[in-house]
């Protein structure tokens, strides 16, 4: 019998801009919404970088008056730091938001926009759907490839004091627009590169078997892979490779429309749990659980991973990357074939693979049992498409480690 | 038309259920180890209900208003909470297309799952008590 396709919503507002220089056409942006006063979320690297330089003088072309400037998002934002960027962008009457960062400054910028529409606490809002109207105009411009915050409609802060993740989630945090401008990655340090392009590859494969995957993310996820595996090295090993760049930011967007309507999984709770204990980087993290994720999956989703390895052998036949070769070589079956490409590539790209090579400590079985226990409560893993208990949780940890 | 004939009817049964699951140490001795304050917030019928563990003693089931602040807040459709209990909700994609609303602690809802799945079996006992159809 035929099978009935699954319901499946899929939202994404967003308007995408992509091409190099097109930073610079934010003021028209910000202009075209009627705003005149927005709020600049950055961080302080990327104003020492330069970054922000030909960004304000297109805001002022635009007729723009003189942006407030928050620049103090830390790697890893906090609820401290948004409040207080609410407070600066409400005192400044601000009537609108541009995020332009990394995966820490979008969210943050995202959870700013809260509290300035609304003038409440942004606690009032944790959780999932809890927004019931739409926001200030909130445009996104990424200088990592990599969260998909760009096109994503949830944010991931932390409570340092609490030693929480809050998170919030809702079609209400969707950018408006998200500019997609390849030069802006050029000076992005090869090992951030590479942790943020396996980030962005780790949400193309968990939504491509997650439980509630549809059609179209199966689409954005075969896409998004072809391009991570076909241009992550070459961007990693040459910051100034535009096209590597530019491959790498599509993808990772197209990542990003994927997970946000598909959801993630088993890799992304983990690195969650990891994140939150050592304060391991998210992307690296992701990358050594990915393939030990996927072959826990693999009995639920060989099917899926075995197409999706075929596609990636089709569409890459006539690359002339290396990354080819990892498409070719391998001795198993089509699903094993595709986690060996996985590790591949995150060897190609000089990325730990295992935990211990990240500082994470030698753990007792109580401690990997705690760590278990964070990770099953994870939002990231009700998607995931193989149920998971504590003991495979641990069993993962063990082999990662 | 709902499943669920008025505010009555819906309330009538979560708590007669509620009160189940507070007879089912396996059930309430970890809802009660949370010290969580969750609150089901229905619409079409409305309906409100709320479990107090925040002493870490006792499960209080609280029909209609009170003052109590819930540290977690569930909104939905009364009939979406008819077919989670049935154990017919797919709750990622009900979150995913907003059907559910969970204000609070995202990880500390979903931790609740687990502890309150057996009652799934408690529920079409409850319907059947009351007289009702499983529709």
């Amino acid at each position: 019998m035929q099978q009935t396709m699954q319901p499946f919503t899929f939202h994404t507002p967003t308007r995408i801009s992509f091409g190099e220089d097109t930073a610079y056409g934010v003021g028209d942006i910000v202009a075209e919404f009627g705003a005149s006063r927005p709020l600049l979320v950055t961080d302080a690297n990327l104003l020492k970088a330069g970054l922000l330089g030909p960004i304000i003088e297109a805001l002022r072309e635009a007729g723009i008056a003189e942006p407030v400037i928050f620049d103090q998002v830390p790697p890893d934002s906090d609820i401290t730091c948004v409040r207080n960027a609410v407070n600066i962008a409400r005192a400044a009457s601000c009537d609108s938001v541009i995020g332009l960062g990394g995966g820490s400054v979008l969210d943050t910028a995202k959870v700013v926009n809260i509290g300035l529409t609304f003038g409440v606490d942004v606690m009032e809002f944790e959780g999932m759907n809890t927004l019931t109207s739409k926001l200030l105009p909130f445009i996104a411009i990424p200088t990592t490839a990599g969260t998909g915050s760009e096109v994503s409609a949830v944010a991931m802060i932390k409570d340092h004091v609490e030693h929480k993740k809050l998170l919030f989630g809702s079609r209400f945090l969707f950018p408006d627009v998200a500019i997609l401008d390849p030069k802006l990655l050029v000076s992005l340090p090869p090992g951030l590169t590479a942790s943020t392009g396996l980030d962005a590859l780790t949400h193309a494969i968990e939504s491509f078997v997650a439980m509630t995957k549809n059609s179209p993310s199966d689409a954005l996820c075969l896409e998004s892979m072809k391009l991570i595996f076909g241009n992550l090295p070459r961007a990693t090993k040459d910051g100034t490779d535009l096209e590597a760049r530019s491959a790498m930011l599509v993808g990772s967007m197209m990542a990003g429309l994927s997970f946000t309507n598909a959801g993630v999984g088993i890799v992304h709770a983990l690195a969650h749990a990891f994140g939150g204990r050592f304060g391991t980087h998210h992307g690296v993290t992701n990358a050594i659980f990915l393939p030990y994720g996927m072959e826990f999956n693999l009995e639920a989703v060989s099917d899926k991973f075995d197409m999706a390895y075929n596609y990636l052998c089709v569409v890459m036949r006539d690359s002339a990357e290396p990354s080819k070769s990892w498409f070719v070589s391998g001795k198993g079956d089509s699903a094993t074939n595709l986690i060996q490409a996985v590790r591949n590539l995150n060897s190609a790209c000089g990325v730990p693979s295992r935990l211990k090579d990240i500082k994470v400590p030698e753990l007792s079985e109580t401690e990997m049992i705690e760590l278990a226990e964070i990770a099953i409560t994870d939002p990231a893993i009700m998607f995931n498409p193989r149920l998971a208990s504590i003991e495979d949780l641990v069993e993962i940890i063990k082999r990662a480690y | 038309m709902g499943y669920f004939a008025n505010t009555e009817e819906l309330n009538k049964v979560m708590e007669i259920l509620w009160n189940k699951i507070k007879e089912q140490p396996d059930m309430s001795q970890k809802l009660i180890d949370t010290k969580l304050v969750v609150q089901f917030k229905y619409r079409d019928p409305d309906g409100l209900l709320t479990i107090d563990c925040s002493d870490g003693q006792e499960m209080k089931i609280i029909v209609g208003a009170t003052n109590l602040k819930p540290i977690i807040e569930m909104s939905m459709k009364a009939d979406i909470a008819h077919e989670f209990w049935l154990g017919k909700t797919n709750i990622p994609l009900a979150i995913m297309s907003g059907k559910i609303v969970s204000k609070g602690p995202t990880p500390k809802a979903l931790a609740l799952l687990p502890v309150i799945q057996p009652a799934y079996t408690l529920y079409p006992l409850v319907l059947q008590e009351i007289g009702k159809k499983i529709a």
